[in-house]
């Protein structure tokens, strides 16, 4: 407790518990694909917080390119005759 | 033992305020992974996603086709809508489509400016590599924090806890997102072979 007090005495930023942010750098670890399948203790939150923007990113460009494809697909094809077999294939 | 006047909230023995009340029966939010991986938040979002994007579509004008940021932004909006506002990153995204779009250009040049300031600020810190190496570190990670609050939209000024939180359910829900597109695409390409064909088969029918 004492290491902790110094601790926040140092940096005016943490006034949150440092415990408290190593739990949810580990949560997010979880998330992530790439550490989860390590899942090593020795990750260090740097390296969690780096992972978390690549893979943020990387989930940007796919809806970017998701939302192209739809883009053309909604030109050509006509919503209201294939919409029920839309939905039906979303409920499977 | 001294006085400790700390400000945030430490589990002692003799502060049973903050611990369980009998009266309450509201059990704590899920963790991101599962709520964004139900089926039902699914199906909502894929819901709302088609319906999103036939409003988009009979908005704009035919001649003029539906582009891939009208699909994108459809896509956001939806997904923040799923989020029922408990997110810090759905309201965002939900009230930046309200404002007017000069304010997003400003932003957008704002963010420019920072990022050259950011490649000036890096060298220093590196220079002062003499002090402990625990003060380093956290220097690193408050930088990687900044980042991560640049792209989790709405998530700028936030201390790190919170930001933290708010990226993990980001996170879980751009997977969904993500799946649910997918999924559309594969349909809606699935739908337009299908049809092509049945067209032909009425056409050869018509014509025998």
């Amino acid at each position: 407790m004492s290491s902790w007090r110094s601790r926040s005495q140092q940096s005016n930023s943490s006034r949150i518990s440092d415990e408290q942010i190593n739990d949810l750098v580990s949560k997010l670890q979880m998330l992530l694909p790439e550490t989860r399948i390590r899942n090593n203790d020795r990750v260090s939150s740097a390296k969690v917080l780096q992972e978390t923007c690549n893979y943020i990113k990387n989930l940007h460009r796919e809806v970017d390119d998701l939302s192209e494809r739809l883009a053309e697909l909604l030109e050509t094809t006509d919503m209201s005759s294939s919409q029920a077999a839309i939905i039906r294939s979303l409920f499977m | 033992m001294a006085s400790t006047p700390s400000s945030s909230s430490s589990p002692s023995p003799s502060q049973p305020k903050a611990r369980k009340k009998p009266g309450q029966t509201t059990s704590p939010p899920p963790p991101p992974q599962t709520k964004w991986r139900t089926g039902t938040q699914e199906r909502l979002y894929s819901r709302r996603l088609v319906d999103a994007l036939q409003a988009t579509r009979d908005r704009a004008q035919p001649p003029e086709s539906v582009g891939s940021r009208a699909v994108k932004e459809a896509a956001d909006s939806a997904l923040a809508m799923t989020a029922r506002g408990q997110s810090r990153w759905s309201r965002a995204i939900l009230f930046n489509r309200n404002s007017c779009r000069k304010r997003v250009l400003v932003k957008a040049g704002g963010k420019i400016r920072r990022n050259r300031r950011k490649h000036q600020a890096i060298p220093p810190a590196t220079e002062e590599a003499g002090t402990t190496s625990g003060v380093l570190k956290e220097r690193k990670v408050k930088e990687r924090l900044k980042k991560l609050g640049r792209i989790v939209p709405g998530c700028k000024k936030l201390p790190a806890a919170t930001l933290l939180e708010e990226a993990a359910d980001y996170v879980a829900a751009l997977e969904m997102q993500v799946r649910t597109m997918r999924a559309l695409a594969e349909a809606l390409s699935a739908a337009a072979v299908s049809v092509p064909e049945e067209e032909e088969m009425e056409i050869a029918e018509q014509g025998s």
